[in-house]
């Protein structure tokens, strides 16, 4: 492959990958040619799940692993004459072109086979037809050929595919540099075929795939979605063993701690010792996750557990769960961790064929068996030719589930039946019995508890450590008092640490890391049952080796540990004289890189001489010497240890007085720490406790006062995982999840080795000095502790962009409408010390410049200016509207927000021109998204990317609510991840989903500026997307925990000049209009965005602070007393001096301004700026640790294909609609023109997606979501629909459909019915078989469903209004629901109702355990008793009975006509908030 | 929909209550009672704790306003005080005399619509009630053997004696006055500040260790070169008494008096440490004309109808708006009776041998760009307002003592003196031991500003002292 530039700010390191995948298996062994030809035909149908390159042909790849096909092989060999041996393998290679180099690999792969005492037979041509690939996928082509390897006679097999993978290991390192080799597969069971082809096309590339020869019992598939168009044969899946579909989010910290296990394992069948890394640590995840697989099975442990070990269930939370198997779990969880995230893994070895979800089932799995024994299971339902009738049992896989065909024994295995042999596997619970200590609190001495320090000393400390009183009185106040993280508002304004002229924590150089697109943020709070913050003490042993030696080890429930719990874990017998303490102090005189060197040598000779605990601590300070930060210490010991395949051998305790909030924790625990002792927050609790300015919790006792504090870190902690899609602390510890921004890479390199970090910046001796200042303080008692100003803009603290000067000018300016007051404002920021990145980069002043009046006019300028997402509810409704109709006025767009807005608004000035849509839902209408000119997929914003957002329930007020479909009062909650975007073909599904329903307007997706979002850009322009935003850090109005305003996200210089350089590489930058925003202010921000590529601009602060906002960053209290974000009546009624000027002069001044820079630079307009980097001088900034930063790689101009512009020219790649769902709105033309209704009729399949979207745009369009109503529209299809069935139905559009659906059925569904019902004849029970996907109901308003048949994870989530009965729910069901009824006449799945504030449900609980099912925080259940509740008995009968009618479910006619019975095993879900007399009344009502 | 009633909107902006107007003319009295039952705790609490906190902007001290409101709304007075302490050794004062409305209130974001909080009202009963409950501001760790000479006991000097002493450092404040105070005793009404007030402060500093002589004149009783030789440092905190000279037409008529000698001369009275030279003219009866806007004229104003001047009359050349006075002054100089005649030129004192009163014209404002409106006089628009007694209040410079120009100590055209700028120190002068602040370096300014070039000039002395603060 071509290596890759990498010298820009585009790394392929940041690449992601998702798809399509699917096994197809005969249970009883049978090969045949009609199993090969289903798997190639269910992959053809999953086009839609993979990508499509620039050039709009080449895919992104596919492939194949087929099981034991030797007839086939054996005559392509005989062919060949090649003369096999009874026992052989095969497999195909990739190679150079060049023959020489090809040649070269040949034998080095031969003579590695050779040392493995294995004979290679020969090798053939694989043919391969170059017209199906695209020029893309054929320009990177290599040279592929097959080779034969005979094995030695009476050969075991499982020994023989033990020396083929050592010798492809052993050819792999001696073949390092040759960047064509590459072996797809080689073994004696399974053979991969794959290509950078579109599926459909796998055979035709591969004639040998066409032969009718190849039979085979068992074929694994997979079509890939790539977020680039850089071809790469060799990532296309399946790999040697699996094919996986999602990302795997702790890729970083799986391969170090892989690294450092090395030395560990040994397997008693295979020599590991001689075959390089055991993880590649480049390429993809899924091939990482490969490398593991082949690993651990070809070292003696079976595909079985391996899955479950490697990708282990949420098992700690289920406390049903038996009690070998939960021994199983946790003794292989002390010598791994989980390889985390989203997962839908295939797999197959010699002896199974396994399908394996993640513990939240992130990604779809549907599976059927057949009356002649097969079984798919794939992404997708409705991919194979067996008729309905013939299907003995359908189903889909849940989290943590997993489903395999033994193929040797010929039987199917469900989970139970996997569970049952891993729990059987050694005695692990006795093991643990005698091994494992659990520390518990309360079993601890108390007289170990920490005793507070003197005043004086506690003063030092807290000068010596930089505590300032904000930090004091608003952070750890607010954690011991509540519990929970303090919340600010209005983003971050204050210079990104590197920048600022003041000293920083070492911890503000530090961004999180967060999920966007291609992988989901968990929802921690609703979904905590899949979390862990278990952290385990102890030495790791050989996993390969059972023992219960192995299990030696003391597990803590979290890694902040109290006094208490690090007293005693130092004083336990096993450890007492294996413990050392590195004191992390050293003399200035040796400087701090020396000293560095000096910890780590420490570390390694203690480790060496058998420490198995190592405390890093600045605990102890010594007269004369310097403290070393513990991260610093904490990073390059990790690290050094890790290098040395030591770090496995010990525990890395930091006790230390630098971490305060959950951000100090992440980063100390995401570089290695294995448990941290905060005990300067401690000690500083203590003292605000005993001086009254802290109240402890209730019989909180002075010792305790920690421990409130200890729940919000731990809380805070789930929260920064939870972003990153990450669900227990050992996948994140040693994870490295951040981007680094201004460190010089000599720190980055010792410290922490690995991390992103383009810029430069503070090297030693910059943080030598400001820790020498801060210690000359602590040693200065006149010195108080400094007020701060990080939060609040303090006079003499950090500076702020929008300080009250600032804010004060442009005010003065839109009010007056006068350019000179604009130009003071924009003076005052254009000439503030350099704060942000572009401060440091100057517009040339050396061009000749042009006459204004031969600039583009000032409305094409302001054509490219959008106001940022904000909602109503955060805004008050006059704010809301000032700024539509301001925006409306110029000719520019304002933007929703998520909270819906008045349909009185669509089609006036008053309208928001982009609608945004965004995970809550609110208010997303059929009619909402017809009336938009752009819809925004917000995937993430910039104050708290990852995050889900909360309207407080005092800011939802009657029109709020009606707007959101909600009840007044009630607080309303967006969950972190779009439900229906787990990856990037997910989001490739959303965006069809809008285009059907709105075919004009240009679908925009919002994400936020990190290390890798060029890549993520890139795979939103392949999903089909019009408009990429790229957000800054420093954005955002709303409400967000503080340490995600200050943690999370980067600046957008770095995003957006990543993002247009990589989509200029991959070809793509003509295909997308590019927008950036955050905290641009004047001209010359918008001027320096467009040269560093944006198209677009996006102002949220600015417009606020014209229409009166004055950054009280009180946004969250509802009490805003500027009238902007309130929805207090007095409050907007009386103080809101807002008005649509206002808005139009700002953005008409900025015009203006940027007008007058364009003339300076003589460029006559915007569009010639984009790209032209050359017009940037970089300046050295005015402080030491500035002029270090290295801005070259944000001007860096890429080699662009000379055919593709720089700028957005050629229009999205999305596919067309298909063609059923243009025939559903040509049928329907006259229909619904005349309001007259009818009736139609369709065969539809999978690849059929969001049908009915497109119609019901059109209805709404027309006459509204209700409009039809009287006149309803019934289409009747036959077949099993693709996704998005129904999506945004509308009222008065009925769709019956005879088969069975996807996922995201009636997603964001207003209105009419959907029914889902089996064809006549099945054999199998409904209420045992999936008939409807995951998802379904997301984000509906109104509307009916019935599907005969059991529904997918998250059953009607963020519902709040349909009205649906299903025969079974998965997970998660009615998550967030806020209004709507739902009922389930079947099992349902765990954590039912988390987070559900409206509606109610009725529950079948005929196995008794719904009570250990549902979520309990707040909702609660009833049984509906004869007595009192006949409204409740009469509806559950009606809706039953409605059932009936639609579906003609036999399961339901059973349950009706037994209905007294079922009644007493039927319990009524409901918000606790709601009374029963309440919901009663309401009914009647109704009724 | 239950809605929280937020304080700010439950809490109407509220003084404490002042005295009737008949009561308090009648006598020096400060016109502001206590808040009382919690009043300023619920004050407090109207504080929205702004992202932004204009207040502490709008003070040049940056007091930290917002955090310490809080700590006043949970009752926790000493704390507040503390907090107070921290950027203002004289938060009672500036409390009282300080024109919030121009500073911290009036960019009060609750100032539009609401009203703002009353920040000088609380800082002022808190300050004064933690020390009426013995608390005192925080001692110095530890003591140094360096001493710093402060000439003059004004509000720069204090507040650099409070800085100084609380670093370990011994604080000699020399003044020529029987009193410590300057300004604040002597040019300041009672009903602004009563000297009560001032006292207990001496009494505060004195218990932190600060030493006064006062009644000593540095240049006539104590050669400056000695405290230059015998001192680590000096400190010149000598304000600006010349008072600026417009050069009417018949000022030097009897009957025409200069604002700052009457004000003192009235406090001395009211002392009781009046002498001969003290000259209060009797104004029962009589009908005032003040001269000139600022804070000393509304002195002057008020103090006139306290000494029971029949009519009392301020004629200022710019409109209302454009005073430099604090609205507040303006708002109680009415309530007493005194008559305002806005844009309204002096031109010269009429009179025949006494003064019979002032001729007047009238002016225009005229927009000048973004400066601060000119204003012009029209034409033919003289009149003549009678006057028994007139008051010139047209402001003071510094003047510098003699002994300046002798130490190279360098000052202005305008006779203030050179402080900072270049490799000095802030508020260093040419003599590299010697530093200065307030009034004699700014010409006369706020108290505020005055107390804040005390406290940094403090900070500049200690860090050439190298005792670290």
């Amino acid at each position: 492959m071509t290596p890759l530039q990498t010298t820009g700010l585009y790394d392929p390191a940041f690449e992601h990958d998702s798809c399509g995948f699917g096994l197809i298996a005969s249970i009883d062994g049978k090969a045949s040619t009609w199993l090969v030809d289903q798997a190639f035909s269910a992959l053809a149908k999953m086009s839609h799940r993979g990508g499509v390159n620039a050039d709009g042909i080449t895919g992104d790849g596919c492939g194949v692993l087929i099981y034991r096909a030797d007839t086939w092989l054996r005559t392509l060999a005989e062919e060949a004459s090649i003369a096999l041996a009874s026992s052989f393998a095969a497999g195909l290679v990739f190679l150079d072109h060049d023959a020489s180099a090809a040649a070269s690999a040949q034998s080095q792969l031969e003579a590695s086979l050779r040392e493995e005492g294995l004979e290679p037979a020969g090798w053939r041509d694989v043919p391969v037809s170059d017209s199906p690939c695209g020029p893309l996928g054929l320009s990177s082509r290599p040279l592929i050929r097959q080779i034969f390897v005979n094995a030695p006679s009476e050969l075991e097999e499982a020994v023989f595919d033990r020396a083929l993978f050592r010798a492809r290991r052993r050819a792999e390192l001696a073949l390092a540099e040759d960047a064509a080799f590459y072996v797809v597969s080689l073994s004696a069971a399974t053979i991969g075929y794959k290509a950078m082809a579109a599926p459909g096309q796998l055979r035709a590339v591969f004639p040998d795939l066409q032969r009718t020869e190849l039979l085979s019992s068992a074929v694994t598939f997979h079509q890939r979605f790539s977020t680039n168009t850089l071809p790469n044969w060799r990532l296309a899946q399946p790999f040697r063993m699996l094919a996986h579909n999602g990302e795997i989010n702790t890729i970083r910290a799986n391969r170090n701690w892989a690294l450092a296990r090395q030395p560990k394992l040994h397997s008693p069948l295979l020599d590991l010792s001689d075959i390089g890394d055991h993880v590649s640590r480049t390429g993809s995840d899924s091939q990482s996750l490969d490398n593991m697989f082949e690993l651990l099975v070809e070292g003696g442990i079976d595909l079985l557990a391996t899955s479950r070990i490697l990708v282990p269930p949420a098992w700690s939370a289920d406390e049903n769960l038996d009690q070998d198997l939960e021994a199983f779990y946790q003794y292989y969880g002390l010598h791994t961790e989980p390889w985390d995230g989203p997962a839908g893994l295939v797999m197959c070895d010699a002896r199974h064929a396994v399908c394996a979800l993640d513990r939240n089932g992130l990604r779809p799995a549907r599976w059927a068996r057949s009356d002649d024994g097969h079984l798919i299971v794939a992404s997708e339902a409705g991919l194979w030719d067996v008729p309905e009738q013939h299907i003995l049992a359908k189903g889909r896989l849940g989290p943590g589930q997993i489903l395999a065909v033994d193929l040797v024994e010929h039987t199917l295995l469900d989970s139970a039946a996997v569970d049952r042999i891993n729990a059987q596997r050694a005695p692990f619970r006795q093991w643990l019995r005698e091994g494992v200590v659990y520390l518990e609190s309360h079993l601890i001495d108390p007289a170990l508890a920490a005793e507070p320090m003197p005043a004086d000393m506690l003063a030092r400390f807290q000068k010596q450590f930089a505590l300032t009183c904000e930090e004091r009185d608003i952070v750890l106040k607010t954690l011991a008092e509540t519990g929970a993280e303090a919340t600010g508002s209005m983003g971050d304004d204050t210079p990104i640490a590197v920048m600022s002229q003041q000293s920083r924590s070492l911890y503000d150089y530090f961004r999180q890391g967060f999920a966007q697109v291609t992988n989901p943020p968990i929802d921690p709070l609703r979904e905590r049952l899949v979390m862990s913050l278990v952290s385990q003490i102890g030495l790791e042993g050989n996993l390969f080796d059972l023992s219960v030696d192995s299990a030696r080890q003391v597990l803590l429930s979290s890694p902040v540990l109290s006094q208490r719990k690090l007293r005693q874990l130092l004083a336990l017998p096993h450890l007492v004289d294996r413990q050392v303490r590195i004191d992390l102090y050293y003399d200035e005189a040796i400087g701090l890189r020396k000293a560095l060197e000096n910890v780590c040598a420490q570390a390694e000779e203690a480790v060496a001489k058998g420490a198995a605990m190592v405390l890093l601590s600045d605990r102890y300070p010594q007269p004369g010497l310097t403290q070393i930060h513990a991260l610093l210490a904490t990073g390059a010991i990790h690290a050094h240890l890790t290098r040395k395949q030591l770090r496995c051998d010990c525990n890395l305790i930091v006790e230390t007085g630098t971490a305060r909030d959950s951000h100090h924790f992440a980063c100390l625990i995401g570089f290695g720490a294995t448990a941290v002792y905060p005990f300067l927050s401690y000690q500083t609790l203590f003292d605000m406790n005993q001086r009254g300015e802290i109240k402890g919790g209730e019989n909180e006792t002075v010792h305790e006062i920690g421990r409130t504090y200890r729940h919000g870190i731990r809380k805070g902690l789930l929260k920064i995982l939870s972003k990153m899609g990450i669900s227990t602390i050992a996948g994140y510890r040693g994870a490295q999840l951040f981007e680094i921004i201004g460190l010089d890479s000599e720190v980055v390199d010792m410290c922490f080795p690995g991390t992103p970090s383009r810029i430069s910046g503070a090297g030693f001796v910059d943080i030598e000095n400001e820790y020498r200042a801060q210690l000359a303080r602590s040693r200065n008692p006149n010195y108080t502790l400094p007020a701060g100003g990080l939060l609040k803009a303090i006079p003499d603290g950090e500076y702020h962009m929008y300080n009250p000067p600032v804010v004060g000018h442009l005010q003065t300016a839109v009010r007056s409408g006068e350019m000179r007051h604009y130009r003071k404002y924009a003076d005052a920021v254009n000439s503030r010390p350099p704060s942000t990145l572009r401060d440091l980069l100057q517009v040339r002043d050396d061009c000749t410049p042009i006459s204004i009046d031969q600039v583009e006019p000032r409305e094409r300028v302001l054509k490219r200016f959008d106001s940022a997402g904000m909602s109503l509810g955060a805004l008050s409704p006059e704010a809301h509207e000032a700024l539509a109709i301001g925006m409306n006025r110029l000719g520019a767009r304002s933007n929703s927000g998520e909270g819906g807005e008045d349909p009185a608004r669509y089609g006036t000035e008053r309208s928001s021109k982009i609608k945004q849509v965004a995970s809550g839902r609110f208010g997303v209408t059929a009619a909402f998204l017809a009336s938009a000119e752009v819809l925004q997929i917000k995937i993430a914003q910039g104050a708290k990317p990852g995050e889900g957002g909360q309207l407080p329930g005092d800011k939802v007020n009657p029109l709020i609510a009606r707007l959101r479909y909600a009840k007044p009062g009630i607080g309303l909650i967006s969950p972190p991840p779009h439900h229906d975007i787990y990856s990037i073909e997910d989001l490739t599904e959303l965006i069809h989903d809008l285009r059907e329903v709105n075919p004009t307007a240009l679908v925009s997706v919002k994400l936020v500026s990190h290390a890798g979002v060029g890549t993520i850009a890139a795979g939103v322009v392949k999903a089909g997307a019009d408009l990429v935003t790229i957000s800054g850090h420093d954005g955002g109005t709303g409400a967000s925990p503080i340490t995600s305003i200050r943690y999370a996200g980067t600046p957008w210089e770095l995003g957006l000049a990543e993002t247009h350089q990589t989509l200029v590489m991959n070809g793509l930058r003509d295909r997308v209009i590019v927008q950036t925003d955050g905290g641009l202010k004047t001209g010359l921000d918008v001027i320096k965005a467009a040269i560093l590529g944006a198209d677009s601009f996006g102002f949220g602060t600015g417009p606020m602070v014209a229409l009166g906002c004055k950054y009280l960053r009180i946004c969250h209290l509802n009490s805003c007393a500027t009238g902007v974000a309130t929805q207090n009546d007095i409050l907007r009624r009386q103080h809101f001096v807002g008005a649509p000027e206002m808005v139009q002069h700002f953005f008409q001044f900025i015009a203006d301004d940027v007008r007058g820079l364009l003339a300076g630079l003589g460029l006559h307009s915007l569009q010639e700026l984009v790209g032209r980097t050359d017009l940037l001088r970089i300046l050295p900034g005015i402080t030491a640790k500035q002029g270090k930063l290295d801005l070259s790689r944000l001007l860096r101009s890429p080699e662009a294909n000379a055919s593709v512009r720089d700028y957005c020219v050629a229009g999205p790649l999305a596919p067309g609609p298909t063609d059923l769902a243009l025939a559903t709105v040509r049928d329907t033309r006259a229909a619904v023109a005349n309001k007259q209704g009818g009736q139609f009729r369709h065969a539809i399949s999978n690849v059929d997606r969001a049908i009915g979207g497109r119609l019901s745009g059109e209805i709404a369009r027309t006459w509204g979501d209700q409009g039809m109503v009287d006149a309803p529209i019934t289409l009747t299809f036959d077949g099993a629909a693709g996704q998005s069935f129904g999506a945004w139905n509308v009222g008065g559009l009925n769709l019956v459909l005879n088969g069975e659906a996807n996922d995201g059925v009636g997603k964001g569904m207003a209105g009419g019915r959907i029914v889902v019902r089996p064809v006549e004849g099945v054999q199998f029970a409904t209420q045992e078989a999936s008939i409807i996907g995951n998802t379904c109901l997301y984000g509906a308003t109104g509307g009916e469903l019935f599907a005969a048949g059991r529904a997918g994870e998250r059953f009607a989530v963020r519902n709040s209004g349909a009205v649906a009965v299903v025969e079974g729910v998965g997970d998660h069901g009615c998550e967030y629901m806020t209004g709507g009824t739902v009922v389930v006449l079947g099992r349902s799945g765990l954590n039912f109702g988390a987070g559900m504030t409206g509606g109610f449900a009725y529950v079948l609980d005929l196995e008794r355990n719904f009570f250990d099912r549902y979520n309990h925080e707040l909702v609660d259940i009833n049984r509906i008793s004869l007595e009192g509740m006949e409204n409740h008995l009469q509806h559950l009968r009606a809706l039953m009975q409605a059932h009936i009618d639609a579906t003609g479910s036999a399961w339901a006619q059973q349950l009706f006509s037994d209905f007294r019975d079922v009644l007493h095993k039927v319990w009524l879900v409901k918000p606790k908030a709601a009374s029963l007399a309440a919901l009663n009344s309401e009914l009647r009502e109704a009724a | 929909m239950s809605e929280r009633p937020f304080p700010f909107l439950k809490f109407a902006r509220a003084l404490p209550a002042e005295v009737s107007i008949p009561i308090r003319v009648a006598d020096f009295k400060e016109i502001n009672r206590d808040f009382v039952d919690g009043e300023a705790a619920d004050q407090a609490s109207r504080c929205i704790d702004c992202g932004n906190p204009y207040c502490s902007w709008g003070c040049p001290l940056g007091n930290r306003i917002p955090q310490w409101l809080k700590l006043v709304k949970d009752g926790r007075i000493e704390d507040a005080a503390t907090l107070m302490h921290e950027t203002n050794p004289l938060p009672e004062i500036c409390g009282r005399v300080c024109p919030q409305d121009r500073l911290c209130e009036g960019i009060c974001t609750l100032d539009e619509g609401f009203g703002a909080v009353t920040i000088g009202a609380i800082e002022r009963s808190v300050t004064d009630e933690a020390i009426k409950r013995g608390w005192r501001p925080p001692e110095a760790t530890s003591r140094t053997d360096k001493r710093v000479a402060i000439i003059g006991a004004g509000p720069a000097g204090l507040s650099a004696a409070d800085r100084l002493v609380r670093a370990g450092v011994s604080a000699d404040v020399y003044d020529r006055h029987e009193e410590i105070g300057g300004l604040l005793t002597f040019g300041i009404p009672a009903f602004k500040l009563e000297k009560d007030i001032v006292r207990t402060r001496r009494r505060v500093l004195e218990e932190q260790g600060v030493r006064f002589h006062l009644g000593v004149e540095i240049g006539r009783d104590i050669a400056f070169g000695k405290l230059v030789d015998d001192y680590d440092a000096v400190f010149m905190a000598t304000g600006a008494y010349a008072a600026v000279d417009a050069r009417l037409p018949g000022q030097d008529m009897p009957g025409v008096i200069v604002a700052l000698p009457f004000l003192i001369a009235n406090a001395r009275h009211q002392l009781g440490t009046a002498t001969d030279a003290d000259v209060l003219p009797d104004l029962r009866g009589k009908r005032v004309v003040v001269l000139g806007g600022g804070d000393t004229a509304m002195d002057c104003v008020r103090t006139s109808v306290r000494l029971g001047a029949e009519r009392v009359t301020c004629i200022y050349r710019r409109d209302e708006a454009n005073m430099p006075g604090s609205r507040k002054e303006v708002r109680n100089a009415r309530e007493e009776g005194v008559i305002f005649r806005f844009l309204a030129q002096p031109l010269a004192i009429v009179g025949n041998g006494v003064v019979d009163g002032v001729e007047i014209a009238e002016t225009r404002l005229v927009e000048d760009g973004d400066e601060r409106a000119r204003c012009e006089v029209i034409k033919n628009s003289s009149q003549t307002i009678p006057a028994d007694v007139v008051i010139l209040s047209f402001g003071f410079l510094a003047s510098p003592p003699e002994w300046c120009a002798r130490f190279g100590i360098e000052t202005d055209d305008n006779g203030r003196l050179k402080a900072g700028g270049g490799s000095r120190l802030p508020l260093q002068t040419s003599h590299a031991k010697v530093f200065a602040g307030g009034d004699n370096v700014r010409g006369a300014d706020l108290v505020v500003r005055a107390v804040l070039d005390g406290r940094e000039a403090a900070r500049s002395i200690l860090s050439q002292l190298n005792v670290v603060a």
